[in-house]
């Protein structure tokens, strides 16, 4: 490993860190500037205000912010953040299989995403401007366009109602996964093959991928070891990205196919003003952005030597 | 040739994967003598002492001495655990004999002593639901930890105890029906270290135990061997936590859920689809309940009584019963919804005249957009209803103009007294008067917690007295005398409309009972499987 890139990469750990407890700072603060005592939506209507006062006082609400932030802090350092108002178990406990529900989902729909957005992109710009292209390049304007939830349901009623292959939702087995794959991958991979599409157009039109012809290279070699490889560059950025949103939680597709994962975690937390599992959830998510975005960046070091130069 | 094949076999594969699948979801979904359904979220702990909103494990895992139930289209307090009893003439004493050979789902037999412990732990641990155990003598100082034991509760064998009150109260029958006051089984609570979390320390005698809880995903019942009373033909409950209403109704078509609770469901759906493709397998229900429009007698304009009699004048809840609840509502009239011993079917409904209305504010003094207040909407509220009542008062010049708040919010600001005006629904725990009548209006504190901050003191006083009548006669016209000062004399309450609750049943479904209160959660045995669906 290069010295520049051993730089590189603690300077961009440095930054992670600061990010995440900026993020921990800045949401501890929210949460608590919103007007509301959380317990008063745990409790519901039925509960008098010195029930809610007892409530307040056993949770720790009752503290000064400085005490409740350094006690978040402290619990935090330990792996302990809180207890959840609403579901009333611990947070780590309801963050961990939440996050691999979400993490089978973010590699089931990155896979949809990669394999479609990449092979029907290279089709397209090998078949430019035939049929082919414009069939490939409506099909991924469609899924840019056509929002979560609407082929959520489209693919619901196909596969679910009408054909009764597979699940409406829920995840019992491997099968639950399928359609909230589609749903969540096609809009990815119609990003990535548009953008694997000019990519491709571009590297195929530089000298040496006339020098890797001339040296008598077939079109498939010439394809995939010199042009994809180098139109791969962006389209890496934006997979890693990609990845790092999805596993941050996709709140609409685990609403509706009702996996029990990171995104609907949060918004579950949201609605029951629930500050131990949102800030956990938050923390998760930035950490997971963070990191994405980190890989990414060592990624195209890796990938091209001009920025591992610093050129 | 060879890589055609190949490639055939690679398309197939995964498609008969996915056939093998659908058909062994179809035989799951057949077992027998299970009951799926879907709830949109789920609940926070089986622990009453932690949770009074979600009834399902504890309609369904425990027993109460007492339970309401409906008998000949009536809500009913009958007997359950509780094998007779008879209460002192002064109304303080109640003596219980318990049920013989009653058992919880681990074996354990329930005794006095389960009882005292499920009652004082509602106090020992002071969270919510401690309203009731507190009439109970030194249930304050157990709650306060003057005192170690419940002093008021006296044992005098397993099957025999007795309670005395702080002061007599007409209700506390109906009172310990309600969820809040489950028997736990104390052995195994005394020693667990996450009751209401974990199902194996989570014991009742009720028809079902929790065989698994998997949170926010799916919660499993399953039938308890020991259970006294008749066996259920569901063997098995899993409810699944959909949160999404759509996909619950695709469900519900596709036969994945056997039953299903239409209230989220879009009310276009349940019109023209659900009402005339599944007519006969629809459930009614009215939810023992009360939608009504609150308003703040601390207000400039709102504490004149003028301005509140021509507030009731210019609502239509004929137009709102019939248009905006598709007719799946009762009006009402009063305090006491319909349903509720004590329910008053004699009181008059408040006349809608709009000109009426005006000529009364023109008389208060007001004219055109004088009158304004904020109607307080929570987040999670009843926007339509709200639009509806604030477009029909603006007919009559007020301005009624909404504000949207966060529900903690809202709610907070509803206890401190500060909300002008609101619409809520108040839905009954048990089956007295004093559930609504006291809640609302039973003191200072009551009505300023609810936003209404009532000024009569004198009325709120002989609401809270009224508990202490011991005969029913007596009791009910007391509360009918004070449900009419406070409905038609003050107008200190707009009653609006009593929503219905409807189920669908699926296809495997025989009969199905839902709660008598109209909840979302039921008792699972009141569901009766087909025959071909049991074995």
């Amino acid at each position: 490993m290069s010295g520049s890139l051993v730089h590189n990469l603690v300077r961009r750990l440095a930054y992670a860190f600061i990010s995440i407890v900026g993020v921990a700072a800045l949401v501890f603060v929210l949460l608590r500037m919103v007007p509301g005592n959380p317990v008063a939506t745990l409790l519901g209507e039925h509960a008098d205000n010195e029930t809610v006062e007892r409530i307040s006082s056993s949770l720790g609400l009752d503290q000064p912010l400085p005490v409740q932030f350094a006690n978040y802090v402290l619990g935090a350092l330990h792996g302990d953040f809180g207890e959840s108002y609403t579901l009333g178990k611990p947070v780590s406990e309801l963050i961990g299989p939440a996050f691999l529900n979400t993490l089978w989902l973010a590699i089931a729909a990155a896979l949809v995403a990669w394999v479609v957005g990449i092979a029907c992109g290279l089709l397209a710009a090998i078949r430019k401007g035939t049929v082919v292209d414009r069939l490939f390049m409506g099909f991924s304007l469609l899924g840019v366009s056509l929002p979560v939830f609407m082929v959520a349901m489209l693919l619901q009623y196909l596969f679910a109602r009408y054909l009764h292959w597979l699940p409406v939702a829920g995840i019992t087995d491997w099968t639950g996964y399928i359609l909230p794959a589609i749903a969540l991958g096609w809009g990815s991979a119609g990003s990535i093959a548009r953008l694997v599409r000019s990519s491709v157009i571009e590297v195929l039109q530089q000298d040496y991928i006339d020098t890797a012809r001339a040296k008598g290279r077939t079109n498939t070699q010439v394809l995939v070891l010199h042009a994809l490889r180098n139109a791969m560059l962006p389209v890496i950025t934006l997979m890693a990205m990609q990845f790092s949103g999805l596993l941050s939680g996709a709140v609409i597709t685990e609403t509706i196919f009702s996996i029990n994962g990171i995104g609907r975690l949060s918004v579950q937390a949201i609605a029951g003003r629930d500050i131990p599992l949102l800030q956990g959830t938050t923390l998760l998510c930035t950490f997971v952005i963070v990191m994405g975005n980190l890989v990414a960046d060592l990624l195209y070091n890796v990938c091209d030597p001009r920025v591992r130069k610093g050129a | 040739m060879r890589r055609r094949t190949f490639v055939k076999a690679m398309l197939a594969a995964p498609l008969c994967g996915l056939l093998a699948q659908g058909c062994s979801s179809l035989t799951d979904r057949a077992k027998r003598g299970r009951l799926t359904t879907a709830a949109s979220s789920d609940m926070t702990t089986m622990d009453m002492a932690h949770n009074e909103s979600v009834y399902w494990a504890q309609l369904n895992i425990f027993d109460r001495l007492f339970e309401t139930r409906m008998v000949d289209d009536k809500a009913t307090v009958i007997n359950s655990l509780c094998a007779n009893y008879s209460r002192s003439d002064d109304g303080l004493t109640y003596d219980f004999a318990l049920r013989e050979g009653v058992r919880f789902s681990n074996g354990d037999p329930l005794t006095s002593s389960d009882v005292r412990y499920s009652f004082s732990r509602l106090l020992t641990e002071a969270a919510v639901n401690t309203d009731i155990p507190l009439q109970i003598r030194g249930g304050k100082a157990l709650m306060e930890k003057q005192a170690a034991e419940l002093e008021g509760f006296r044992i005098t064998d397993d099957t025999h105890f007795s309670i005395v009150l702080n002061a007599p109260n007409g209700g506390f029958i109906a009172q310990l029906s309600s969820a809040a006051m489950s028997i736990v089984n104390e052995r195994v609570t005394r020693e667990a270290t996450n009751f209401g979390m974990d199902p194996a320390e989570t014991i009742g005698s009720g028809p079902y135990y929790v065989a698994e809880w998997v949170p926010n995903d799916h919660f499993t019942l399953r039938y308890n061997e020991h259970y006294w009373g008749d066996e259920p033909t569901v063997k098995e409950s899993v409810q699944r936590i959909i949160p999404d209403a759509s996909t619950r109704d695709l469900m519900f078509r596709n036969g994945e859920i056997d039953l299903i609770d239409l209230s989220n469901i879009d009310t276009l759906i349940v019109q023209r689809s659900y009402k005339t493709e599944h007519a006969d397998q629809i459930v009614y229900n009215q939810q023992v309940g009360m939608t009504y429009l609150a308003l703040n007698e601390t207000n400039e304009f709102l504490k004149d009584v003028r301005v509140r009699k021509a507030i009731c004048m210019a609502i239509d809840v004929d137009d709102i019963v019939n248009n905006l609840m598709s007719g799946d509502a009762i009006r009402q009239n009063g305090i006491i919804p319909t349903g509720i011993w004590g329910h008053n079917e004699n009181l008059g409904a408040a006349p809608f005249d709009p000109d009426g209305a005006r000529a009364l504010l023109a008389e208060a003094g007001y004219h055109d957009g004088d009158v304004s207040f904020e109607l307080a909407l929570s987040g999670d509220g009843p926007k339509l209803l709200y639009e509806a009542i604030s477009n029909q008062l603006s007919k009559i010049g007020v301005d009624a103009h909404i504000r949207v708040y966060d529900k903690a919010a809202w709610l907070d600001k509803r206890r401190s007294g500060q909300i002008e005006a609101f619409l809520a629904t108040w839905f009954m725990d048990y089956n007295d008067p004093a559930n609504i009548m006291d809640v609302f209006f039973g003191g200072s504190k009551q009505v300023k917690n609810r936003s209404i901050c009532y000024p009569d003191t004198d009325v709120m006083a002989r609401i809270s007295d009224a508990k202490s009548i011991l005969d029913d006669e007596e009791r009910r016209e007391e509360y009918r005398r004070l449900e009419r000062k406070l409905v038609v004399e003050d107008r200190a309450w707009i009653p609006l409309y009593e929503q219905a609750r409807l189920f669908c049943r699926g296809e495997r479904v025989e009969r199905f009972t839902p709660f008598w209160a109209g909840y979302g959660d039921f008792y699972v045995k009141d569901v009766v499987l087909r025959k071909e669906a049991q074995t």
